[in-house]
């Protein structure tokens, strides 16, 4: 394992050497964050980045591939649009963590802000605590699990996907609705929460789309319906 | 984009003064990345004993020397005493004896043609300027002042001129001590001001965030309770902010229903920080304590 002191580095210079180093295959620890933004983007191998301490706005972003562990609290958009890959992050994230995420597994071990998993389009968002207001904003496609209390209006504008509440819901956001979800699903779910050392059987409420606000069908002005 | 940050140290009073000017230009660098347009601080907490501190800024295009002379008799004038004079290019402070009406006093200064009253207030001021944190810090001497409780601000401009005047803390023209930091857009701003005008209040600024000062110091000044007046802003203002005001009484935070705008907060049994970003609440603590991020439609207040 390779440490890179960040206190007297650059963001860039420290994906860089980030970059670099993951390359030649070697395991990676970033020392003394100091909560610095944009830090572990856009890292497309399999590889294992740890940072020793908190990290601020869109860090492990872009990623396809790596295994990020943050020891400390991550600012807004933690996991931005990862493809896939793993961060854990064992204190409390900000808001908008795994903005439209795409794949692989994004584990907060505290809680998360508003707008966690906004727009996202498949991967599974853990949330050991409580999440904020609009959790699930327009997601389109993958699972949040929430193992505390959700804010309100969840899942607002859902499309697709499901979220996963083991606490008190706030409120249901615009056509979101609340389910009771099958035993397969709750095993899966549980199996999930395993990988992450949780071995509560919590009873999870379901939420999804109610789909009444599709109107994928409907025609324009002008066209005609063909059958 | 802007970043706010706001301090406290809870038994300042009675333990010795903390060096809330030093901490506030840290937090403020750190945050430097959110605006570098200008920077300003509010330091509140120390006493002045019944005196008024009034901090000026003149147009430097201008005689500013002559303005401040003006200034000057404008308080001497109402019957004020000028104990102590200060000036740095085209800031003036004064530290003034003055028994009357505090807005009878600003009303006299806000007649003054080519001059902007920064604060006025009996245990706070307003030290704001052009560039970074650190330049303030070199420039005014910021790190030297002391107090309970302060506010900061770097400024990224959206919505009105990028000057002095322009910049935050903004000070509620008349009311004393009540200063606000914004990071957001109000969008009934200009409907908002023309009714305080109505009622015959005076803007210094065409900055939607002095209004957010007025709108709270015209209802603490009817009585309202610091929280009380937090409260209802949520309702009353519209559009996107998070924003910190300071008052004699202590500080406090509100933040819009959509939780649009970033704030973090620290807190130990002696100090509280809060801070758009997380960055510069490290600057101020060093180990390792829970980090809390207010959620939508969620007011906190400190009283000192």
């Amino acid at each position: 394992m390779v440490d890179i002191n960040a206190r007297e580095m650059t963001i860039r210079e420290i994906n860089t050497q980030v970059k670099e180093l993951v390359n030649e295959g070697q395991e990676v620890r970033i020392l003394d964050p100091q909560a610095r933004h944009n830090l572990v983007i856009g890292v497309l191998k399999e590889c294992k980045v740890t940072v020793e301490g908190s990290v601020g706005y869109l860090c492990a972003s872009l990623l396809d591939g790596p295994d990020v562990t943050i020891n400390g609290n991550a600012g807004w958009a933690l996991g931005e649009n990862m493809m896939n890959g793993r961060i854990t992050l064992t204190r409390n994230a900000g808001a908008s963590v795994g903005a439209t995420l795409r794949g692989g597994q994004l584990f907060v071990g505290g809680d998360a802000g508003a707008r966690a998993g906004i727009s996202m389009k498949g991967g599974d968002l853990i949330i050991r605590g409580n999440s904020g207001f609009l959790t699930g904003y327009m997601m389109q496609k993958g699972r949040i699990i929430i193992c505390g209390d959700v804010g309100d209006a969840v899942g607002d504008s859902m499309y697709e996907g499901e979220i996963y509440v083991a606490g008190e819901i706030g409120s249901l956001g615009s056509d979101a609705k609340e389910e009771t979800p099958s035993e397969d699903e709750l095993l899966e779910v549980w199996e999930t929460l395993q990988d992450f050392g949780i071995t509560e059987r919590f009873q999870f409420k379901k939420v999804v789309s109610a789909k009444k606000l599709y109107h994928f069908d409907a025609l324009e002005r002008f066209e005609k319906r063909v059958v | 984009m802007c970043g706010i940050s706001g301090i406290m140290h809870k038994h300042a009073g009675a333990s010795g003064l903390a060096p809330i000017g030093e901490e506030l230009v840290r937090m403020l660098d750190a945050m430097k990345h959110r605006g570098i347009d200008s920077t300003g601080i509010t330091v509140a907490g120390e006493d002045s004993k019944s005196d008024l501190i009034v901090r000026i800024w003149s147009d430097p295009e201008e005689d500013y020397r002559a303005r401040f002379r003006a200034v000057e008799e404008s308080v001497i004038a109402k019957g004020g005493v000028v104990k102590n004079r200060q000036s740095t290019e085209e800031f003036l402070r004064l530290n003034v004896n003055y028994e009357g009406d505090v807005n009878v006093l600003a009303a006299a200064l806000y007649e003054l043609p080519g001059v902007t009253i920064h604060s006025i207030g009996q245990n706070s001021e307003v030290v704001k300027d052009v560039g970074t944190g650190v330049e303030l810090g070199d420039k005014h001497g910021v790190g030297a002042m002391k107090g309970t409780h302060g506010i900061g601000h770097v400024r990224l401009a959206t919505e009105s001129r990028v000057d002095i005047t322009h910049s935050h803390p903004f000070w509620a023209y008349p009311f004393p001590d009540v200063t606000v930091v914004h990071n957001g857009q109000l969008t009934n701003y200009h409907k908002m001001k023309r009714q305080y005008e109505d009622q015959g209040h005076r803007f210094q600024t065409e900055n939607d965030s002095e209004l957010i000062a007025v709108y709270l110091a015209e209802k603490l000044a009817r009585g309202a309770k610091l929280q009380e007046a937090l409260y209802d802003s949520l309702d009353d203002l519209d559009g996107s902010f998070t924003y910190l005001v300071s008052t004699d009484q202590g500080m406090g935070s509100a933040k819009d229903p959509l939780a649009l705008k970033p704030l973090v907060l620290m807190e130990t049994d002696d100090v509280v920080a809060l801070a758009s970003e997380e960055v510069a609440l490290r600057s101020v603590f060093d180990e390792e304590i829970e980090r809390v991020e207010p959620q939508q439609n969620e007011v906190m207040t400190w009283l000192i």
